[in-house]
This record gives C-alpha cells, sequence and structure tokens, in this order.
C-alpha cells in the first residue's frame, strides 16, 4: 500500500533535513506505527505521504499512486485524521461530515452512522465549534472514515481523549482493520501502537532506526524475567526469577507447586524502554 | 462541477453563519443612507458675499442699485458685522465700499485660505458684476461649447462609480484574502486538500461567494439610487468581471504569503493604489498617464458611462472583457502557485 524509497524533506530548503533516507514499506491489510517524540519528523512524513507536504527528493508510492504525479482520484481511497482537530466551526457536526461525504466519487458510510458510532449522534445539529476539544476530535476522527478508506492515515488518534473514548477508538480502528484496511499510525504513544500494530518505526531525528513487530522488539530488547509476590510462611515475598537460568526456573516451578503465588508477571520490556534503549531518547 | 458547486454551498453556508457577509451588506445600506439622506442630488456651490458701506445717504442708494438684488448679497452695517458673518460661513467673502476723492474704492475682506487665482476671481467677479450695470457696456466674450451633448451626472450618482469600484474591485482583494488564511488558521484547508477536489475548485468556489456577495451589494445600491434608468445587463457585467479580477489578484497576493499579517502591507498598498484614480474620478484636472494605467481607473470610468443616459457602450463592453481576461489568467495563476503553497 505505500512504498517509501530515499526520502528526504527539508523546510528550510538546504541540509538541514526534518526527514532523511527514510525507507520503508506497508503491506495490505497492515497496521504500521510511526513512533518517536515530537519533531522527530513522524509529521513530516505523513504529510508527503498525503500530499500536503511537496516531495522534494525520494520516492514514494501511495496506493498505487506516484506521490510526485498524484492524482486527486487517490483520495477517494485514503482516509486522513489530523492530530489537531479542523472542522468547521460554524457548521454542525452533520453539516461537516454532509459536506465532505459528497465530494467524495466513491461509496461512502451514512453520517448519521458514524455519529453514533462514537457518540455524537445527541450532537449532530449542533455546531462544531461549540463542542469540547474530545468532541472535536472524534468528528475529526469519523470524517476521516466517511470513503470507508483502504488506506488510513492516523496521526495521534488517541491523544487528549479520555480513556473511555480512547478505548472506543482503539477497537474502531482494531475492527476497521480485520475489515481489510491499512493503517499508518503515527503517534508518541507506545501503550496505542504496542496494542495496534503489526510492526512500528521508530524515528528520530528524520531518520528510521529500526522497523520491526512490537512482539519481535520485545523478545530481542527485552529482559526475560517473571515477578512473582508469594506468601511464604504467611510472609509476603516478591522475586525477580530469570527464564533462561535453570536455577530460577526451578524455583518458579517450586513457587507455582506451593500455591500460595498472589501475583505474577512477565517483565519484558515495554515500547518505550526498548525505543530508549534504542534511540537514547524518551518518546515525550 | 457538482464538487465546485458543493463547495460553493457550503462556502455560502459559512459565509451567511459570518460576519463578513451582513458587514458588507451593511455597508452597502449605511451608503445608500448616506446618499439618500445625507448627500444632497447636487452639492450647492454659491458663495455668501457681505457688503458694509461706509457712505453718504445718496451714495449708498447708488450703489445698492448697481449692485441689484441677490440672494448672495447681504448688505451690513459695519465691518465688524462682515467679519462676525465670515467666521460663522467660512466660505463666504466681504467687502466694505467706501468714498475716496469722489471715486468709490473697495476693500476686500478674505477668509485668508484664497490663493492669488482664488482672489483675482473674485476681483473680477465683483468688477464685472458692477461694470454690467453701467448704461452702455457690453461684453465681447463669446463661449462655444466643445462638446454640445455632453451629459453630466447628479453628485449623488456620480459618487456610486467610486463605491462601487472600491466595493467589488478592492475591497474583494482584501475579503478573499481573509478567507483564505481564515481557512489555513482553522487548519480546514488541509481536511480539504485531502479530499479527492482540485485546488481550482476551492478557490473558484471563494470567488464565486465574492461574487454573490458583489452582486448583491451593487445591485441593491444601483438600484435605491438610479432606479430602472440603467442598462443592468451592463452592470452585471462590470460587476463580474470587476469582482474576477479584484478577488483573483486576492488570490495571487495570498498565494505568495501564509499569515494574513504578512500579506497585510502588500494587500495595503495594493489598495492604496488603487485609489488613487479616486482623485482623477472626482478632480478631472489631475489626470495623468501613469493614473490611467492603474486598474481601478478604468473599473471607475466605464461604471460612469454606464451611468450615462447615452454612455459609450463599446467602452463598457471593451472592459468587460480586458477585465474578465486579465481575472481569468490572475486565476490561472494563482491556481499554479497554491498548488505548491496551499498547505505548506
Amino acid at each position: 500500500m505505500i512504498k517509501v524509497n530515499g526520502l528526504y524533506h527539508s523546510y528550510s530548503k538546504d541540509e538541514n533535513y526534518a526527514v532523511k533516507n527514510v525507507d520503508f514499506e506497508i503491506a495490505k491489510g497492515e497496521v504500521f506505527g510511526f513512533l518517536g517524540p515530537s519533531g522527530a519528523g513522524k509529521s513530516t512524513t505523513q504529510g508527503i505521504l498525503t500530499g500536503l507536504l511537496p516531495i522534494q527528493k525520494g520516492e514514494v508510492e501511495v496506493v498505487g499512486y506516484d506521490i510526485r504525479h498524484p492524482k486527486r482520484e487517490m483520495f477517494n481511497k485514503i482516509g486522513v485524521s489530523f492530530e489537531q482537530s479542523n472542522v468547521y466551526g460554524k457548521l454542525t457536526a452533520l453539516e461537516n461530515l454532509e459536506f465532505y461525504r459528497k465530494l467524495f466519487d466513491v461509496e461512502t458510510m451514512k453520517s448519521m452512522d458514524l455519529l453514533k458510532w462514537v457518540g455524537l449522534d445527541h450532537v449532530a445539529n449542533k455546531k462544531a465549534g461549540e463542542f469540547s476539544k474530545g468532541m472535536k476530535h472524534r468528528l475529526t476522527f469519523i470524517r476521516s472514515m466517511l470513503n470507508n478508506p483502504e488506506l488510513w492515515f492516523l496521526d495521534e488518534p488517541t491523544t487528549g481523549l479520555d480513556p473511555a473514548i480512547a478505548s472506543q477508538i482503539k477497537d474502531i480502528v482494531k475492527e476497521k482493520n480485520n475489515q481489510g484496511t491499512t493503517v499508518f499510525l503515527t503517534t508518541h504513544n507506545m501503550y496505542v501502537a504496542d496494542e495496534l500494530c503489526h510492526r512500528v518505526a521508530f524515528i528520530i531525528d528524520g531518520e528510521i532506526k529500526l522497523i520491526d513487530s512490537p512482539r519481535n522488539l520485545k523478545l530481542q530488547h527485552g529482559e526475560k524475567f517473571v515477578v512473582v509476590e508469594h506468601l511464604e510462611n504467611d510472609v509476603l515475598k516478591k522475586e525477580q526469577l530469570s527464564l533462561d537460568i535453570d536455577q530460577d526456573k526451578a524455583r518458579l516451578n517450586e513457587i507455582i507447586s506451593s500455591g500460595k503465588i498472589e501475583m505474577m508477571h512477565t517483565k519484558e520490556a515495554t515500547l518505550e524502554e526498548i525505543f530508549i534503549k534504542v534511540t537514547g531518547r524518551g518518546l515525550e | 462541477m457538482r464538487k465546485l458547486w458543493m463547495t460553493f454551498l457550503k462556502d455560502a453556508k459559512l459565509s451567511f453563519n459570518g460576519l463578513y457577509f451582513y458587514m458588507e451588506i451593511g455597508m452597502a445600506l449605511i451608503f445608500i443612507a448616506v446618499l439618500l439622506f445625507v448627500i444632497p442630488e447636487n452639492f450647492e456651490s454659491s458663495q455668501k458675499f457681505y457688503v458694509a458701506m461706509e457712505l453718504e445717504g445718496t451714495d449708498t442708494d447708488a450703489v445698492q442699485r448697481l449692485m441689484g438684488s441677490s440672494d448672495d448679497v447681504t448688505v451690513v452695517d459695519t465691518r465688524f458685522e462682515i467679519e462676525s458673518a465670515m467666521k460663522k460661513d467660512r466660505s463666504a467673502v466681504g467687502a466694505v465700499i467706501k468714498k475716496n476723492e469722489n471715486k468709490f474704492v473697495y476693500e476686500m475682506i478674505l477668509q485668508g485660505y484664497e490663493n492669488e487665482s482664488m482672489k483675482n476671481l473674485i476681483r473680477a467677479g465683483i468688477e464685472g458684476e458692477v461694470l454690467s450695470h453701467i448704461p452702455g457696456f457690453s461684453s465681447e466674450i463669446t463661449v462655444r461649447t466643445l462638446e454640445m451633448n455632453s451629459e453630466n451626472l447628479s453628485d449623488r450618482v456620480n459618487l456610486i462609480p467610486v463605491y462601487l469600484t472600491m466595493n467589488v474591485g478592492m475591497m474583494g482583494l482584501f475579503i478573499i484574502a481573509a478567507y483564505i488564511f481564515l481557512d489555513k488558521e482553522e487548519g480546514v484547508i488541509k481536511a480539504y486538500a485531502v479530499a479527492p477536489v482540485e485546488v481550482w475548485q476551492y478557490l473558484a468556489s471563494k470567488m464565486m461567494i465574492m461574487l454573490m456577495m458583489g452582486l448583491i451589494t451593487s445591485f441593491v445600491t444601483v438600484l435605491a439610487i438610479v432606479g430602472f434608468s440603467i442598462n443592468y445587463l451592463y452592470l452585471l457585467g462590470l460587476i463580474v468581471a470587476f469582482n474576477t479580477f479584484g478577488s483573483a489578484l486576492g488570490l495571487f497576493i495570498s498565494s505568495f504569503f501564509n499569515t494574513m499579517v504578512k500579506a497585510m502591507g502588500v494587500m495595503y498598498v495594493f489598495i492604496m493604489m488603487m485609489m488613487l484614480p479616486t482623485i482623477s474620478y472626482l478632480m478631472p484636472s489631475f489626470n495623468p498617464v501613469w493614473i490611467k494605467v492603474l486598474p481601478s481607473y478604468p473599473m471607475m470610468f466605464s461604471l460612469r458611462e454606464l451611468m450615462f443616459e447615452n454612455g459609450d457602450q463599446s467602452y463598457i463592453v471593451i472592459q468587460i472583457g480586458i477585465y474578465l481576461l486579465l481575472g481569468l489568467l490572475l486565476f490561472i495563476a494563482a491556481n499554479h502557485r497554491f498548488k505548491k503553497t496551499l498547505t505548506v
């Protein structure tokens, strides 16, 4: 769905690149996470892929279209949800969706169905300018689904939302992906990336440092430990046991056999820990 | 075309929900009210003349007979009364008439702002007025009129071309830029840019909004002031052409900037330059060649032709053609530039 080769971009049109030598490919049906801190080059890359920024150097193909010579019909196949809500404040939620719906040349979803999906149907006829930040964000999000996109660009889809709404958004992304939608997810939230993505790319200072699945990354970079909290002679004990050392494995078996375990969890690395380990920088 | 129409309907809805539209309508109504109730059909330019005579009784009668009777001449008793009256009416002039060695002499009292030519004109006027009453005096002055059928507009109607040019040709330039930058600021331009629509459709829709506003305000104003005595088909043509030109120019200028603040300076220069031909329009003696090449000059004068009963129709048609062509070229240039800069 996306092929990127040797992509460079400089806002000042000199050697000061915001994105440099970026290569990656995204297969149909994949959820691909672009993970990095603010200013890493995530939005610049997405801007180029969606045609909002001009391509300067490199090759980019999106849903079969060369982005150097984009055709407007390409946008019948893609949907873009922006980090900053950008809806017409003087139009109602329904009017906002209806306007964009009529711009597509393909079959579109019903505006009211989408509003119901994210719990905005009761304010369908209210002007979007009177919405809270979270409501505007949801409206921006569902607008990007109007054309049932084959390729869906999501820029920080859960940022600033309360946990219940964020969970709802993630469920929608999973559902659409199960229906075959390819997702390009830009985020600095490792939990969202971990939960949704088949593969993630770590980008920092405009360069991709690593691309792999969250599982592989955890296997490669995480430590295989189990933390067990158990009662021994009515005293609560907490032990960290390696899954690679025979002695620790035997001890774990012994604790399991004793049947007095209160808590037990594996201690694989989080994506954030791996990001810091690989790039030497945090995600915020 | 369907997408252009949808975009236009959306923009129209936004305009009706916004302030700009009502401000334009409000300004047109204020202009109409000022023309109808404040500005007279024709400005009166008569000048009051106060005279005090420091003469004997028989001499006073003689001078009064020479001056005859006129509403503009007021005889007062003293020089002090002349000065008091002139302080109240800053356009008035006065004279004190005396007798010196059996000759009538007069002393002019002026406001102080009159230049030499004005002073000479007033003196010649007074002397001429007196001379014309001397028995046996005849004038050898002949008057030849170059344009026998020249028409004059009333002062009220004469101001309409100035308003229409400013409203349609110049303010359109400014307001369309404001619309574009507002969309940029709200980020909605990005959402539009990732829909299967062309940049020209977005720009054309904005121009159609400007045209709608221009047509409403222009037609309301002209109908209220002039009535049905002009050719409204030509008015339609002129407004469409000038509006197209003005808004396309506004789009082209906007394409070089990413915020309204940055564009303001250039917009201001353009608008000020476009206002200069107003001087030539209201003061025909100032009419240098360089002012004639400014776009608002033909705008004003072709609109004035339209106001005449027997205006130059070919001039009007030529201007419609020229401005439509210029507007189209500017629109193509703006579209070309915006393809690269609209979302950057």
